[in-house]
């Protein structure tokens, strides 16, 4: 999840030196940013938890040293800037949900495992006005929802950010054995919340614990 | 997630436009500038009549069109006519002309641009602890405006640089002000950078603040609060590097546009000891100011301690403090040490929300997070009571769900 402001600048400058990126480097006719990810049944992070896609995404390539945080992934169906779907698959105590230098001024609080619901959502929020630029984050709704057979929540918000867009997103997370599990879909208020929505929900209720 | 940063980190937009201005700064110790030898240089009505400058302002009329469109605005009818009073009153002769606007920037920032109208950040409201310190700011501002130092310093850049390089930098504020806007970069702290290539001088800085004491006095202010304005600046970024373990990064906020902060708050008191007429009375008008600002002023204090600056924002709720401790700020002293999550943080942020709903002015969150701690420190029946208090205050709340399963 959540590449900082630097990879976001680099894709975008590769696409504005002449759409290089589309059938260029990389596999297939993606990019190198960006893999296929099929229909059907699929790990992600660290391989603990697995989905079910019901359409193709793209997954979002970690860069090492960079957004490496092995229990997060992120997904796009449009880009980024538009829509994004991101899984936490078993974060560890005393762990960060990206990587960050200890000398940052604004931070975004580490997980720790006797965190509860809205504990993890204000980390959440936290992450977004720090890493996101969002000015404006309203919570929308907190609930309890059962997630990954057991007693978690769903997170429903809306946010402006500095690029002055409202964007909306949902999470549903539970924390299992101490670790926190998650998937959060966050996109264009208009339009593209509502047209991706339907998959995250899937994908939500295919989500199982391996091991 | 936020990836969608192209949110440009506004920290190194602020140190980026540096470099073209680092040209202007001559480096020369600047003596101090009489307050008494500031007179404007421009009436009311003002309007350019050379070609450059004339050329200049049409580009300002689409940046303007632009901010007033922006929805990163606060809108609040209330607030805005305030704030335009305010620069209606330190303004000077130009008092009438000026315009100005409010961005939702957590940031502690304030921009004056060339044709008159000037951009406020929410975080300088936060930070204001009565109106005279506002009223400081603005003046400062004015003071650029009504000494004309942006069309001073384009021409000065002009006439010192690659003429070429001045082009393209024309040619880049050009593409921020006119259709082509490049929306992707983060707005209105994008504008403030474009502003950067108007750097002001020492010189102008000290000119600047040599107006805004004579205009903050004659205006019945005490002038001395400009000086405390940087103290407390200088005092907020000093705590946020040391809980980072660094030095003051002179780089960000108003650091970036105005050097050697020690040396002009030095300047500042002794201009304000001048302006200072013995046996007048002076007021900062805190009560009005608290009054003008209290419909944002929980959001200002949330959009500050939710960025989890820790050592940033104790200070500034310590520095708010000074004028008398409320449920308000206990409230986000403990939000501060719950979100900086240190070894006995939880402890020390559960004893914060306690202390918090002690004050009849508590708002419903401290009962929230009151109740949440005391359930996490294994007192069930107490912290359900304080939920249920919450759920009481604010039954609508969007996690009242959740709430109420837990007390259940």
């Amino acid at each position: 999840m959540m590449r900082n402001s630097k990879l976001i600048l680099a894709a975008v400058a590769l696409a504005l030196s002449g759409c290089s990126s589309l059938g260029g480097a990389g596999e297939g006719f993606g990019s190198a940013y960006y893999s296929l990810v099929r229909v059907g049944s699929r790990q992600v992070g660290d391989g603990s938890m697995a989905v079910t896609a019901p359409r193709p995404w793209n997954r979002t390539r970690k860069l090492f040293l960079f957004d490496d945080v092995r229990w997060v992934e992120d997904w796009t169906l449009n880009g980024p800037l538009l829509d994004g779907m991101s899984f936490v698959s078993g974060l560890p105590s005393g762990k960060y949900l990206i990587r960050q230098r200890r000398t940052e001024d604004r931070q975004v609080p580490k997980f720790r495992s006797d965190m509860s619901a809205p504990e993890v959502t204000a980390m959440l929020e936290s992450l977004y006005r720090v890493r996101g630029g969002a000015v404006d984050f309203r919570t929308t709704s907190l609930q309890p929802r059962t997630f990954l057979g057991t007693n978690g929540f769903q997170f429903d918000f809306e946010h402006l950010d500095s690029d002055e867009l409202w964007r909306r997103g949902r999470a549903v997370g539970a924390v299992v054995n101490g670790r926190l599990y998650l998937i959060l879909f966050d996109a264009a208020r208009s339009h593209y919340f509502g047209s991706a929505v339907g998959d995250f929900e899937a994908m939500a209720a295919s989500a199982r614990l391996r091991r | 997630m936020c990836w969608r940063c192209h949110e440009l980190d506004r920290r190194s937009l602020l140190v980026g436009g540096g470099i073209a201005t680092a040209a202007l700064s001559t480096g020369v110790a600047q003596a101090r500038i009489r307050p008494a030898d500031m007179k404007p240089l421009i009436g009311p009505g003002f309007r350019p009549t050379d070609t450059d400058e004339i050329g200049l302002w049409q580009q300002m009329q689409r940046v303007e069109e632009e901010v007033a469109g922006s929805n990163l605005l606060i809108k609040d009818p209330a607030l805005i006519r305030y704030l335009q009073d305010l620069i209606g009153t330190v303004g000077g002769p130009a008092a009438k002309d000026m315009r100005i606007y409010l961005a939702h920037i957590p940031d502690f920032n304030a921009v004056m641009f060339p044709s008159g109208f000037a951009v406020i950040f929410s975080g300088l409201l936060l930070r204001m602890r009565n109106e005279a310190q506002l009223a400081g700011v603005i003046a400062h501002e004015s003071g650029h405006f009504l000494r004309r130092h942006m069309i001073r310093s384009w021409r000065d850049l002009k006439r010192k640089s690659d003429i070429f390089a001045i082009g393209s930098m024309a040619l880049g504020v050009a593409g921020g002000a006119t259709g082509v806007y490049t929306g992707d970069i983060a707005q209105l702290a994008q504008l403030g950078t474009i502003l950067s290539l108007f750097r002001y001088s020492r010189e102008m800085e000290a000119e600047a603040d040599a107006m805004g004491a004579r205009l903050l006095a004659d205006n019945g202010y005490p002038a001395i609060e400009m000086a405390n304005t940087w103290e407390q600046l200088i005092g907020e970024e000093d705590a946020s590097a040391r809980h980072r373990r660094k030095r003051r990064d002179r780089g960000g906020s108003l650091f970036a546009t105005h050097p050697a902060p020690g040396a002009r708050m030095a300047d500042l008191k002794v201009s304000a000891a001048e302006v200072t007429v013995p046996g007048r009375a002076y007021d900062s008008r805190r009560a009005r100011y608290l009054q003008a600002i209290s419909p944002i002023r929980k959001m200002l204090l949330d959009d500050q301690v939710k960025l989890n600056d820790p050592g940033a924002s104790q200070y500034l709720i310590e520095t708010l403090a000074r004028d008398g401790w409320n449920g308000l700020l206990r409230f986000y002293e403990a939000e501060v040490w719950r979100l900086r999550n240190r070894h006995g943080d939880d402890l020390r942020a559960a004893q914060g929300y306690a202390v918090a709903v002690a004050y009849p002015d508590a708002p419903p969150e401290a009962w929230r997070w009151h109740g949440l701690s005391l359930i996490k420190a294994g007192r069930q029946a107490e912290g359900r009571a304080a939920l249920t208090r919450y759920l009481a205050l604010q039954p609508n709340a969007a996690d009242a769900p959740f709430i109420r399963q837990m007390v259940s």
